[in-house]
């Protein structure tokens, strides 16, 4: 009797492991069930036949994942689509491993995944044999912008004040991301930099994953951070960093977003977007892209996606097929040419 | 708002009749994530995200938070019976742990992890909430030479980990910290050691070495020795009852490893794994018979047990008070923050005291909660033991392969494990000890990181490590916890000579 017990409460456990692993991977199934009776009938000319899965190339809880997610979410919820939506994390090598297997589904209708600027730079630095011309792109839905903070006390006052001291001696200060050299933070300081008329290839930059970046500058061990504007807001509203600048074209929306000046507005011509959108595996039906497009658009345009983008502090920036994939193609051409100047070029 | 009327707004919140069934839910599925090897917080709370999407924020934090502390609390529960750490937080419990349920005490050893899960969560719920406003200041008092004179403390307790020859375990800690170096190198953001393989790129989870070390190395062991064992087979679990002795043995690590645990809990990056480690070095260095550690000593396990569960509640400290979050599971809790409206960061106090309150209010009760729910399955869920070896072992076998697979859902990592399981079962045949190995692996990361960032920033000057008073004082200790044992041993010599 006691024996049974024991290997009763061993498979419940197992049980709740499978079970566990399947809400993982496909969350939206539970929510989704009392949509599946009204599909089928769509007038659009291509209709989907099968639930959608879409890929986040990361791991729960981050950037992918959470647009992944949210998105999955508001296009069941407003009936946008009535089949069921999976989001299935593939995790790893900063997207190497989701974009390998998005590249098995070749040709596939149903099978989407998310994607940012390191599908143009992991490519770039040679972590990655697939890039954005190995898959199709759908539809950019939202933006975040960068900032470069530093110390409240620190000597610096706007980015004229900083790069001055760089071009003197770029050695003397220390910049602080939380991607590796040759990825996101690192590539939108060094834009601007250049742009400026910093020498790029003496630029200190420290890694710091686990945001350590933050603790960095308010404790003095680096001096500016280059991040997102949604990661240093709070810590301006409470009077412990200041905005140099904002890598937005104009400035922010926000009680305190709108304080941050552009780099433009300083007279420094650069601008860097984190854009943030869907793809599908190469060679979709173009009927199918069609369709995802339209899907998208309505997202995007939905007063649901706008309080999701609002509560993450995203902005709206949205692309069609043809519009996103010749801004990718720039895009990368523009990124591989830094890159090849700081030797990250592989 | 004074802090006392937040603190009173915050119980209010607690105390609530929909507070109290929060926390139970966290709680409960945390406990039972916990459990389960490989299936962690980080997880779990990133699921629950969508589902808490128009909840009342408090409520939804509350829950997530008993998620992750009540995972914690529950981890201990494999290490202990299977020497399958369910999270990494509780690998240290199993060194001490497991040895104890193996000699028919497993009652007793769940029991004692379970009082100073309890006790260590509950004391350093009591300093978050007195001290919490202060000690953000703690929080970002490390830079990266503090961090790297703090892991070369961890360090210098390798020797001290070990059993027999001194030689052996410097090995092992030499190959952990080899390992540690695959992957990505976030300070060139090139590849090391992955052989082109796109699967090595990230390196390899601590997770999939720690069941590898421990869970699949003792299946190998318990498989070769089949006959050799089997007198112990059928085992006894153990009256659940601590004697006063056990008690009063407890009572001191317990309460200096809360402290620590809470201390290091707060430093961004640190965390449970980290605590529990070195609480654990740090009891043993201490202790009057540390001979006995890692043969299922009561000191060996109530030391990481509270110094996992305190670090869980320290690690809140960044998060609520700075907008910082110092480890995986909070970084994803402050991805709940936003989703449900909310600014964690210094402003949150002052803006929302019903959220920063409730949150920290809500751990005592979760605690309680947690003793109350564990204590009275300790006889039910230690009877696995009784199960005929041949299941168990097989079992024990499916999980840590399912647990390995959900981490990352890569059947890779399953070859990486059964891998690892052959290294720690030959280690074991050749009296290696793992926990060196273990230990290197997880603080070697960690200090080249800080090591390098630290030698970005100077230029290349080793000097800033004595510049700054944190790291000054961590590296004297280093080398005084180094050469002690030595001084030490020779002394002694030279006393019987």
């Amino acid at each position: 009797m006691k024996k049974l017990l024991a290997l009763l409460i061993f498979v419940l456990m197992f049980l709740a492991a499978c079970g566990g692993e399947n809400t993982s991977s496909n969350n939206d199934n539970a929510n989704d069930e009392d949509t599946e009776e009204n599909s089928g009938e769509d007038n659009d000319e291509w209709a989907l036949s099968e639930s959608i899965e879409i890929v986040a190339p990361a791991g729960a809880g981050g950037g992918w994942d959470t647009t992944a997610r949210m998105s999955a979410q508001v296009l069941t919820e407003e009936s946008l689509i009535d089949q069921d939506i999976g989001v299935v994390n593939k995790e790893g090598a900063g997207g190497a491993i989701g974009w390998a297997y998005m590249a098995e589904q070749e040709g596939s209708n149903h099978n989407l995944f998310v994607s940012s600027s390191p599908i143009l730079l992991v490519p770039l630095n040679g972590q990655s044999e697939y890039g954005h011309e190995d898959f199709t792109p759908i539809a950019n839905v939202i933006a975040d912008y960068g900032a470069f903070a530093v110390a409240k006390d620190a000597k610096w006052d706007n980015l004229n004040e900083l790069f001055e001291d760089m071009k003197e001696d770029p050695q003397s200060v220390t910049i602080v991301g939380t991607s590796a050299p040759g990825s996101m933070d690192h590539i939108q300081f060094v834009r601007f930099a250049k742009a400026a008329g910093v020498d790029i290839t003496k630029i200190k930059y420290v890694s710091a994953p686990d945001a350590g970046g933050v603790t960095q500058v308010l404790n003095g061990s680096a001096d500016v951070f280059s991040t997102g504007v949604a990661e240093v807001a709070e810590q301006v509203r409470a009077d412990k960093l200041k905005v140099l600048a904002v890598t937005s074209e104009e400035r922010l929306d926000g009680e305190v977003l709108s304080t941050f000046p552009t780099a433009k507005e300083q007279g420094i011509d650069e601008t860097f977007v984190n854009w943030r959108g869907f793809f599908g595996p190469k060679d979709m039906d173009p009927a199918a892209v069609e369709y995802y497009e339209n899907k998208f658009k309505e997202l995007s345009d939905s007063e649901a996606f706008a309080e999701v983008r609002a509560n993450y502090g995203w902005n709206e920036m949205y692309m069609g097929n043809e519009e996103y994939k010749q801004f990718l193609d720039e895009e990368k051409e523009n990124l591989k040419s830094i890159l090849e100047e700081l030797g990250l070029l592989e | 708002m004074g802090a006392i009327e937040g603190i009173l707004t915050g119980f209010e919140v607690a105390f609530s009749w929909e507070g109290i069934l929060f926390v139970l839910l966290g709680v409960f599925v945390g406990t039972f994530i916990g459990m389960l090897p490989g299936l962690g917080p980080i997880s779990a709370i990133a699921i629950m995200i969508p589902i808490t999407y128009g909840m009342d924020p408090t409520l939804a934090l509350v829950m997530m938070a008993g998620v992750y502390y009540g995972a914690v609390f529950g981890g201990s529960t494999s290490s202990i019976l299977l020497n399958a750490p369910g999270i990494s937080g509780t690998v240290a419990s199993s060194f001490d742990g497991y040895p104890m349920a193996q000699q028919g005490k497993a009652g007793k050893a769940l029991a004692i992890a379970a009082i100073s899960s309890f006790a260590g969560g509950t004391i350093s719920v009591v300093l978050l909430m007195i001290f919490a406003p202060m000690l953000a200041s703690v929080a970002i008092s490390f830079g990266p030479p503090a961090y790297f004179a703090l892991m070369l403390l961890g360090l210098t307790a390798i020797a001290s980990l070990s059993e027999g020859s001194t030689i052996k375990a410097l090995i092992s800690a030499v190959v952990g910290f080899m390992i540690a170096t695959i992957g990505i190198d976030p300070q060139t953001g090139t590849g090391r050691f992955t052989f082109g393989s796109m699967n090595l790129l990230d390196g390899i989870d601590f997770l999939v070495i720690a069941l590898g070390l421990f869970a699949i190395a003792e299946v190998c062991y318990l498989v070769m020795n089949r006959h050799k064992t089997a007198a112990g087979s059928g085992k006894e679990i153990g009256s659940l009852k601590l004697s006063k002795d056990d008690a009063k043995e407890m009572s001191g690590p317990v309460g200096r490893q809360s402290l620590l645990g809470f201390i290091l809990g707060i430093l961004p990056g640190a965390g449970a794994t980290i605590a529990s480690f070195i609480s654990y070095i740090a009891e043993k260095r201490i202790a009057k018979k540390p001979e006995e550690f890692g043969k299922g000593s009561v000191k060996g396990l109530a030391a990481p047990e509270a110094s996992n569960n305190a670090a869980t509640s320290g690690a809140f400290v960044p998060l609520l008070s700075l907008g910082i979050p110092g480890s995986g599971t909070t970084a994803v809790m402050l991805g709940a923050f936003l989703v449900l409206g909310l600014q964690p960061g210094p402003m949150l106090m002052g803006d929302r005291p019903e959220v920063f309150w409730g949150i920290i209010a809500s751990m005592y009760i979760g605690n309680i909660f947690l003793l109350v729910l564990n204590l009275p399955l300790i006889p039910y869920i230690a009877r696995i033991l009784t199960i005929p070896r041949p299941l168990l072992i097989s079992l024990v076998l499916m999980f840590s392969l399912i647990g390995v697979y959900a981490i990352s859902f890569s059947v890779f990592d399953l070859y990486l494990l059964l891998a690892f399981g052959v290294i720690g079962f030959l280690m074991r045949m050749f009296a290696f000890p793992a926990p060196p190995f273990i230990l290197a692996f997880i603080l070697g990361g960690m200090m080249e990181k800080s090591f390098r960032q630290s030698m970005t920033i100077s230029n290349g000057s080793i000097s800033i490590l004595f510049e700054n008073n944190i790291s000054l004082v961590l590296i004297i200790l280093s080398v005084l916890s180094f050469a002690f044992p030595i001084a030490n041993s020779i002394w002694s010599k030279k006393k019987a000579g």
